[in-house]
């Protein structure tokens, strides 16, 4: 099993790294392919991926990405219609919309691949918690970011909100899911908030008979949490 | 270049210096809200103001407030008469605050000197209308994620408010701090090559791995801690700034002493805490004061009376242990990483009691712990270390993160109440206790040490 990280040098805010120490946690044995700037990535020529990841990133690291990005954006499409397993975390999924306007009203052209764009506010930072729902399962997290994403993701989104705010304040649909590319603002690192969401992910990833490191503490954490964020959310209504 | 004193600003600096007097009148704190009604009134408030005439200014993320406290004692017992703002907070309404007692009721300084602790996220809402004569940039971490975001923001920040007249004293062996204020005048402080230093980072966090000019992967001559060291870029110019103007060209921990070189002169200096951040700090402490020409002598007099407040370290032998406690503040992994390495690092064997949760946040619902992962909880997977207690609020999470280190189960505690959770201490082989705390933890690290001692007095 093969895991690729997408530019752990610059994608690694927020905790984010936290989901890779994960899943080298739960999968031992899967090589995990670090993909720096100056590469060409393994997604171009390898066609055995189980996932692709990339966390957060700051705001010139986009742009930097962006431009790395830009001549695999076919290759992309390519492996998201074939059902390739994706996920991207805070607001790595930027760079793979139409673009991100700053705000001096300047663009910065993404990849064009899902028909979204991001407003960045760069003095005003949101902060919130999260609570939705993906498929069947409860998810719990964070958000912490400058940008709001804009765009129809009625069709293509990754989880209702209960709690919190979807890809804007005004939007309650978290997040972009096309076939098995998930995209999400929720930090936390998810993985280790979601231990339901981490099991389905890995049987996306063609994982069989997936076991979690850790299970029964995540399992107690999320309990805890999602108690709490129950309240939380009963006292917002 | 003040501007223009006008009659709101008068109305709003009576009002202001009235509202502080009744404040202690009703003895409650005056240290914020005096500043804060002077920025509501009249936005233009500290622009008006007429401000001292040298001032030395701290930022940066990990180290201003210890830094400050060091000056202001220095200065004090030098007897320098100055303002500061050691009581009062360090964003706009807590210096605006600081400049409104430190004025006559016509808005004129009543003293020449001002030391300000100034938050680097701030900047926007002070530097328009104070130009620090000397501006200390510590360091540059990430820090709050919710607040600060990631270094690049504060270096933007920073690099567009910081006057261009201010003369700045950064700390050179910190490649991202170093490159503050690029055109601005530069004092650089240094500390020579550690035998403990490595040639590959340990922590999880480096918050510069690239070179920001050309995309190529940083070097190091050698790497102290996350993205402190000798960093260069192998295929441009950028790197830490070479030939500092005040170097410690030696470390004597025996001793507790260090030796500070400068153009002409090499001087040693009493160590107040052998941490090496608080070496940094002192350094920084050091290279300011010189320039207000303070000699050696003054300042290490001064040294030797200093300790660093309780709040942020303290410790106590108490019958066969010593008991310490710790900053580690929550929220900053940085701060976190350099006290779990600080406790690892101390001899002899030890357990930990870990109450890390920003209690703060929790009384506004919960609290956003992404941090963890940015943090280095690893260093606590150590021989040294017997047993790990971890309690508060969100201990569970804190216990995860602790597995996902390697720790072995058998050695931790984890427990919600703070007492009950203490109270598991095995005092069995151990000589030392560290209590890491968070800044919003005073209070229960109190109680738990108080605890400590009656499990001892039990023993």
């Amino acid at each position: 099993m093969k895991i690729e990280i997408l530019y752990p040098e610059f994608c690694n805010l927020n905790g984010d790294m936290g989901n890779v120490k994960y899943l080298k946690k739960c999968l031992p044995e899967a090589e995990f392919i670090e993909t720096a700037i100056e590469e060409e990535p393994a997604f171009c020529t390898q066609n055995d991926l189980s996932l692709i990841y990339m966390g957060t990133l700051s705001e010139r690291s986009q742009e930097i990405v962006i431009k790395k990005l830009m001549p695999y954006k076919e290759r992309i499409e390519e492996l998201i219609n074939m059902g390739q397993v994706f996920l991207f975390t805070g607001n790595s999924v930027e760079v793979l919309g139409e673009y991100i306007v700053n705000e001096d009203k300047s663009k910065i052209e993404g990849l064009g691949i899902f028909n979204i764009h991001a407003k960045r506010d760069m003095l005003h930072r949101h902060n919130s918690f999260f609570l939705g729902k993906y498929e069947d399962i409860e998810l719990i997290g964070f958000k912490s970011q400058f940008t709001m994403l804009y765009g129809d993701n009625l069709q293509e989104h990754f989880a209702t909100v209960e709690m919190g705010i979807g890809i804007n304040k005004e939007s309650k649909l978290e997040g972009i899911k096309k076939k098995n590319f998930i995209g999400t603002y929720i930090i936390g690192p998810i993985l280790i908030l979601n231990p339901k969401f981490t099991l389905k992910l890995l049987e996306l990833m063609g994982v069989k008979e997936p076991k979690l490191a850790f299970e029964k503490e995540l399992e107690e954490a999320y309990e805890i949490r999602y108690k709490k964020f129950k309240e939380l959310s009963a006292k917002e209504k | 270049m003040n501007q223009k004193k006008t009659l709101r600003f008068y109305i709003t600096l009576w009002l202001a210096k009235l509202s502080s007097i009744a404040l202690k009148i009703l003895r409650r704190n005056a240290t914020y809200f005096p500043g804060k009604i002077a920025l509501t009134l009249c936005p233009e408030f500290m622009g008006m103001l007429d401000k001292p005439k040298t001032i030395i200014g701290v930022t940066g993320t990990n180290g201003k407030t210890t830094t400050c406290n060091m000056i202001n004692n220095i200065l004090e017992q030098n007897g320098f008469d100055f303002i500061n703002n050691k009581y009062g907070s360090n964003i706009d309404g807590g210096i605006a605050t600081t400049l409104i007692q430190g004025a006559n009721f016509l808005g004129k300084s009543k003293k020449d000197l001002a030391v300000l602790e100034i938050d680097e996220r701030s900047a926007n809402k002070i530097f328009p209308y104070i130009t620090p004569t000397y501006l200390i940039c510590t360091n540059l971490f990430r820090d709050s994620l919710m607040r600060n975001a990631h270094t690049e923001f504060i270096s933007d920040i920073l690099n567009k408010y910081i006057p261009k007249e201010t003369i700045m004293i950064e700390n050179a062996d910190d490649i991202i701090c170093s490159h503050i204020a690029e055109n601005n005048k530069k004092i650089y402080f240094s500390i020579d090559k550690l035998e403990t230093d490595t040639q590959n980072c340990e922590n999880i966090t480096r918050d510069i791995r690239v070179c920001p000019k050309c995309l190529s992967k940083l070097k190091y001559e050698y790497v102290r801690y996350h993205h402190i060291g000798k960093a260069y870029c192998p295929n441009c110019d950028y790197k830490c700034p070479e030939n500092p103007d005040y170097r410690i060209t030696n470390i004597d921990l025996k001793n507790m002493q260090i030796k500070v070189k400068s153009k002409n002169e090499e001087e040693t200096y009493d160590i107040v805490n052998d941490n090496i951040i608080n070496i940094y700090n002192m350094l920084a402490v050091i290279t300011v004061l010189k320039q207000l020409k303070l000699t050696a002598k003054q300042i290490n007099d001064s040294f030797a009376k200093i300790k660093i407040v309780e709040t942020r370290y303290s410790e106590e032998n108490y019958k066969n242990y010593k008991i310490v406690t710790q900053l580690a503040k929550g929220m900053n992994p940085i701060a976190c990483s350099i006290a779990f390495n600080y406790t690892r690092k101390e001899p002899g064997n030890k357990a930990v009691i870990m109450i890390l949760d920003d209690l703060h946040e929790e009384a506004n619902g919960s609290e956003n712990t992404a941090w963890h992962y940015d943090a280095d909880y690893e260093f606590l997977n150590d021989e040294s270390i017997k047993q790990i207690i971890v309690a508060g609020p969100r201990y569970m999470d804190s216990y995860i993160r602790l597995l996902m280190a390697d720790i072995n189960p058998e050695k931790m505690v984890h427990e919600k109440d703070l007492l009950q959770a203490t109270s598991k201490l095995k005092l069995d082989g151990i000589e030392k206790i560290f209590i890491l705390h968070d800044l919003y933890s005073i209070e229960e690290t109190k109680q738990i040490k108080q605890k400590v001692k009656e499990l001892i007095n039990e023993k």
